[in-house]
């Protein structure tokens, strides 16, 4: 039997490396005859390159190599990809896809793009270089915001793609949905923005990249989320073998989403590690992260809501437009289009719904992923947009979304956004997450909140979302003579803690102690296939491989242990780590040592028959579900908001290491609270330059502005969608975070009259919401747009 | 180049430094001490914290030329025998790291903080925290951390 | 960043001379506004003079109802001065309000002063408490001290040695942070003394650290919180960046100088 089982909130085994400050972070990786890299990034918005010179860099002192456009053409290297799962306009037509080379051709789109990469044998002499490479630019108009970006007469981005719209897509029932409308007692309508933020994990990206000429192999050390999708990028850009390059992760100080994509400085370390024989290493600085790393959310959208008389929603109709920066960048069409409409409605039972998103491209730097990836988007609309229901038609916002509720009794359930809903009980959680707050005795906070001088606002928030990210997962065994067992999975922890929970799931399904294994991840020579890690997959797509590929070695050491056991292989039963046949039984332990033993095996068996591969491929994707409530202080005075409490009961379906849960969901809740109350990406609306370009004005959040979290679970209603009964946990906090703040303050802010405020809900923005005393346009976001 | 006499959790070194050198260039990539790490480029994530002696510092606002006579005191400095100390051990039990990037400054200013202040309050823990940033764990956990690492330090 | 000849001259006059022989000098105190310039290469200085090993600037005295405290004297140590404590609360509130401790361990008051950042905590003290600061060759008053946005009237080479610290009635001060970078977006700090109130807001003023005479009069008055609310504050003159505009920041000049009374008159 294992010495751990499903459920144990194990310890992290990665955590006595990272606590004595022996992880191996990729700056910690320093190769013989290393060099340094540096990029030349683009000062402008927009302009045209006229020249690049690299005559007074390369002749300074430790200069290598200057990599520019020449060499990529000379090359003929190839554009990066986008793997966008959406690419068709609403019409049947293709999304427009123009070409994002590594470096900058003949134009810049962004600040912070690209332009050159600066090799040198230090780094200082690498920056000092990258001074002095001289580019003679032509400045052109700049478009920032994605609404003014699709009017008429807006800078054009490309030659060829007519109101810098990437793609219009459209998902629901249109007339259905139209309908509903036309015959609804009540219509509300409001544009929400979901403000553009950046993912900031503490460690920045780098990579170490070297190349062998004798066998034209490359390897490459990266703070990769995605190796194998990032190889195959790589390779694609290079013209090489996809076997050419190894891809390897080391540890990767958080991602979040912005360690997910095929940037372009890896490819450009790889091709100068060939170009000059000896490894190359690049680190991004924390300013050029803000100009250089992808960016989320930033979409703006009308939401209308049609209830009847008594507050049953009718329809849900959203038309929103996304800004997804100069380039169609990994997967950045895809997130305000299928991403944010596939969990449109929550929840909710919706009788019809129809959405509408438009990327279009701006001057600024890439979106992609980040921690949701239109999840939290769909949600904050959805729940915008009841509470605004609520606040504007004169219902209690308990009771409306009490009454409009999914019951159990309806699931499985295919929404009109064609989500397949198949568990859990949404009634259920709701109550008891206010049973949670009710505990906490809301009027005994409201009290004193109120003798203070400041304003009580109470929210909750129920959301329901779904996984994403690469649907197949390899796991692979190897049982070793000394006794240890190496695990070797293609996700990608960036802290989630794989090493222990995926470990965990291989003991306790092969019935051994979890001690014994060594796990190993992320690693394209490790692992044929892998997804890495997005969409909340590491237990649903990885630790479902895991479990089938134990499963499968239970089976193939049936005939072991029947040898042992004097009995035949059909006759032996397998539970808890022993083998059974008859009244004697032997421990998979025992088996898995006779397997290392030939004179123990039966005939036509081997040492080492145990090992075993295994991949698992998701059907269909899961939905983690859950509610969040929140209780806040307003100061009026200042506009200043703190939390009194937060509660949050999630349906994660089975849960392997509640410990881990809890820390997805806490970090995920302070990534929603930090972009609803203080984070916020700002480009410069004429020049296109980036105002929020560092950690001096971007705000991230402080222990001190995080609120203590009471996390519950219910685990009632697992999904058979997969053999663990795992929905996903990595991104619902951040899913159903915003709403519940945002809309928490906004209870505060009634009395004023206030009815919405987009985020981030700042101090001043509060203030100033409270002087203008509720005047707000509605419709002053979207315009003629919608 | 100026040399530079101090002592580096518990060893004399001896070393030729730029003057433009900073601490956390000098600890990492002199003396290769990895546990150290840069998260920001304006002295804000604290990823850089370490000991001068005895009190926290951000190593990559410091040249190295300054710690010139000065105890320096990195994470590696807090488990030489690999044996985890109580507020090491603490963040273990408490699930107060996920990454590990921030870990190393957050214990070394946890310690610091708790030299200064053995029974601190939560208040006064998530206060004394706000020179490190952490992207992970919502900090929660590592109040929690803190909280027991103190009280484990006291006793 | 650039490379420097950097030195740590013993005494002030080493200091001064090595300053005078160099093309292009500059101080160091606390650095921990010096060396993240350095790193951005906002600046290049030939040489860097770091005065950590000057004897004559740290410590802090109290007599005669002034208290000094040494240029090179760090923030957690004047925090932590149950001399100041007792003499001025109120500075030492503002003094463990700077930064974050880590910061607090190395920044020092004669270097805030000298770089004269227009949201630095330490400049309100000095304008509120009407200090005099010391250098190796004068007294300056603080109203003459202070010229503008990271302008001050020191002379190239001339060291700020201590500050003199009138003490007051009594005094309080407040900050409000910026959201993000948590320096002050308003701070103020207001003094009582025989001679009037003073107050001194910093964060907000588009010249640095000014004094707002519109809540003097009030307090001069009234030294309560309670009837500032009825003061409007002029926003000519005052910061607009993405975290707060003018009209919010003439706001919470008055806020903050509410709280500071609060804190003055011992309700906070």
């Amino acid at each position: 039997m294992s010495n751990v089982k499903i459920g144990d909130s194990l310890k992290r085994f990665e955590d006595q490396r990272f606590l004595t400050g022996r992880g191996r972070y990729v700056d910690d990786i320093n190769l013989d005859g290393q060099t340094r890299a540096v990029v030349v990034r683009s000062p402008y918005a927009h302009a045209t390159i006229r020249s690049i010179d690299t005559a007074a860099a390369l002749a300074m002192e430790g200069v290598l190599l200057v990599v520019t456009r020449d060499d990529w053409q000379r090359e003929g290297f190839k554009p990066m990809p986008t793997k966008s799962a959406v690419k068709t306009n609403a019409d049947g037509t293709p999304l427009k896809e123009p070409p994002r080379h590594a470096l900058a051709i003949d134009r810049v789109r962004y600040v912070g793009e690209p332009v050159a990469l600066v090799v040198a044998e230090t780094l200082s002499q690498a920056q000092a270089a990258a001074e002095a490479v001289e580019v003679d630019y032509d400045e052109l108009p700049a478009v920032v915001d994605p609404v003014q970006a699709l009017a008429p007469g807006a800078p054009q981005l490309w030659d060829g793609i007519p109101n810098n719209l990437c793609i219009d897509f459209e998902l629901g029932d249109k007339a259905g949905t139209d309908k509903a409308f036309a015959e609804a007692d009540h219509v509300v309508s409001l544009d929400i923005l979901n403000n553009r933020v950046t993912a900031v994990p503490i460690e920045t990206r780098g990579c170490v990249a070297a190349h062998d000429a004798g066998s034209d192999r490359y390897t490459l050390w990266n703070a990769s989320q995605n190796v194998h999708a990032n190889r195959d990028t790589f390779a694609e850009v290079l013209n090489i073998a996809k076997e050419q390059l190894d891809h390897i992760a080391p540890d990767v100080g958080g991602g979040f989403g912005a360690k997910n994509s095929g940037y372009p400085e890896p490819v450009l370390c790889l091709y100068a590690a060939r170009r000059l024989g000896r490894p190359v290493k690049w680190i991004n600085s924390r300013s050029e992260s803000f100009l250089s790393d992808t960016h989320g959310r930033g979409q703006t959208s009308r939401v209308e809501l049609a209830l009847t008389r008594d507050g049953r929603f009718l329809a849900l109709r959203t038309s929103t437009v996304g800004g997804i920066g100069a380039y169609a960048w990994t997967v950045g069409p895809f997130t305000p289009t299928g991403g944010s409409a596939r969990t449109q409605g929550g929840p909710y039972h919706f009788p019809a719904m129809h959405y509408r998103g438009r990327a279009v491209f701006i001057n600024t730097a890439p979106m992609d992923p980040y921690r949701g990836a239109g999840r939290p988007e769909a949600t904050f609309q959805t729940e915008r947009i009841v509470e605004y229901a609520a606040r504007t038609l004169g219902f209690d916002p308990v009771e409306l979304r009490r009454k409009n509720l999914m019951p159990p009794e309806m699931l499985p359930h295919k929404t009109p956004m064609g989500l397949d809903v198949d568990s859990g009980d949404f009634p259920l959680l709701f109550e008891e997450t206010l049973k949670m707050a009710d505990k906490a005795d809301l009027a005994a906070l409201r009290a004193k909140a109120e003798g203070a001088g400041r304003k009580f606002g109470f929210a909750i928030a129920p959301y329901l979302e779904c996984t994403g990210g690469g649907p197949k997962e390899h796991a692979g065994v190897v049982f070793n003579k000394d006794g240890s067992i190496e695990l070797a999975v293609g996700t990608s922890s960036t802290g989630m803690g794989h090493e222990t929970a995926l470990a965990q799931i291989l003991a306790a399904n092969l019935g051994v102690d979890v001690d014994r294994i060594k796990f190993r991840q992320a690693d394209t020579t490790a692992t044929p296939l892998g997804g890495g890690h997005g969409g909340s997959r590491g237990m649903e797509v990885g630790g479902n491989a895991v479990k089938q590929a134990a499963d499968e070695i239970v089976e193939l050491a049936k005939p072991v242990a029947a040898r042992l056991l004097q009995s035949e292989t059909e006759e032996v039963e397998f539970a808890d780590g022993q083998f059974q046949a008859g009244a004697s039984s032997v421990s998979m332990n025992d088996v898995i040592e006779a397997s290392l033993d030939s004179d123990k095996l039966p005939d036509g068996m081997e040492p080492g028959c145990l090992d075993h591969s295994s991949v698992f491929e998701r059907g269909v994707i899961s939905i983690p579900n859950g509610v969040h409530a929140a209780a806040v202080e307003v100061d009026p005075e200042t506009g200043v908001v703190g939390f009194l409490g937060y509660w949050v009961m999630d349906d994660f379906g089975k849960i392997i290491n509640p410990m881990l849960a809890d820390g997805q969901v806490m970090g995920g809740v302070a990534q929603g609270i930090g972009q609803a109350l203080l984070e916020d990406i700002v480009y410069d609306p004429d020049t296109g330059q980036l105002v929020t370009g560092s950690l001096m004005d971007y705000g991230l959040p402080h222990a001190d502005e995080i609120p203590n979290m009471e996390i519950g679970y219910y685990e009632g209603a697992p999904t058979k969608k997969n053999p663990l009964g795992v929905k996903g946990a990595g991104e619902a906090g951040c899913v159903g975070a915003c709403p519940a703040a945002v809309n928490a303050v906004l209870d505060a802010l009634k009395d004023y009259g206030v009815t919405h405020i987009d985020m981030p809900l700042t101090p001043m923005k509060v203030w100033k919401a409270i002087r203008a005393g509720g005047k707000h346009d509605p419709h002053g976001l979207l315009g003629d747009a919608a | 180049m100026p040399e530079i006499s101090l002592t580096v959790n518990g060893e004399q070194i001896t070393k030729s430094v730029e003057g433009r050198t900073l601490l956390v260039e000098f600890i990492r990539e002199t003396l290769k001490l990895t546990g150290t790490h840069i998260g920001c480029d304006t002295s804000q994530c604290g990823a850089c914290t370490v000991h001068l002696n005895g009190k926290a510092v951000k190593s990559c606002t410091m040249l190295a030329v300054q710690a010139d006579g000065a105890e320096i005191t990195t994470i590696e400095g807090l488990a030489p025998d690999g044996r985890l100390n109580p507020m090491q051990q603490a963040f273990k039990d408490h699930h107060g790291l996920q990454c590990g990037f921030c870990t190393p400054g957050m214990i070394m200013r946890a310690m610091a903080l708790v030299a200064e202040n053995p029974e601190p309050t939560e208040t006064e823990v998530r206060h004394g925290l706000e020179g490190n940033i952490c992207r992970c764990t919502g900090y929660q956990n590592i109040v929690a951390a803190v909280l027991d690492g103190a009280k484990a330090l006291r006793s | 960043m650039e490379d420097f000849t950097y030195s740590r001259p013993a005494s002030l006059s080493d200091a001064v001379a090595v300053h005078g022989n160099a093309d292009d000098a500059m101080y160091m105190a606390g650095g921990q506004t010096l060396i993240p310039v350095l790193k951005q290469g906002l600046a290049m200085p030939t040489d860097v003079i770091d005065l950590g090993a000057v004897w004559q600037l740290d410590g802090i005295a109290v007599s005669g109802g002034t208290v000094t405290i040494g240029a090179m004297t760090r923030h957690a140590v004047v925090a932590a001065s149950n001399d100041v404590g007792r003499a001025i609360p109120a500075l030492a509130t503002l003094a463990g309000g700077i930064g974050d401790a880590q910061v607090r361990n190395r920044g020092t008051i004669g270097g805030s002063l000298a770089n004269n950042d227009p949201s630095a905590d330490y400049p309100a003290a000095v304008l509120g408490l009407n200090a005099t600061v010391v250098t190796d060759r004068r007294e300056l008053a603080a109203g003459g001290y202070f010229d503008g946005m990271f302008a001050t009237s020191l002379e190239p080479g001339e060291i700020i040695t201590a500050v003199k610290f009138p003490v007051p009635e009594k005094a309080g001060y407040a900050k409000f942070p910026n959201p993000a970078s948590r320096y002050a977006l308003v701070g103020v700090f207001v003094a009582k003394t025989a001679s009037g109130v003073r107050v001194a807001a910093t964060g907000a003023g588009q010249d640095g650290v000014f004094r707002v005479t519109v809540l003097e009069d009030a307090l001069n008055d009234d030294f309560r919180a309670a009837p500032l609310r009825d003061v409007t504050i002029p926003e000519d003159n005052l910061m607009t960046d993405m975290h707060a505009d003018a009209a919010y920041r003439a706001h919470l000049i008055g806020v903050m100088t509410a709280r500071a009374v609060a804190r003055a008159n011992g309700r906070d």
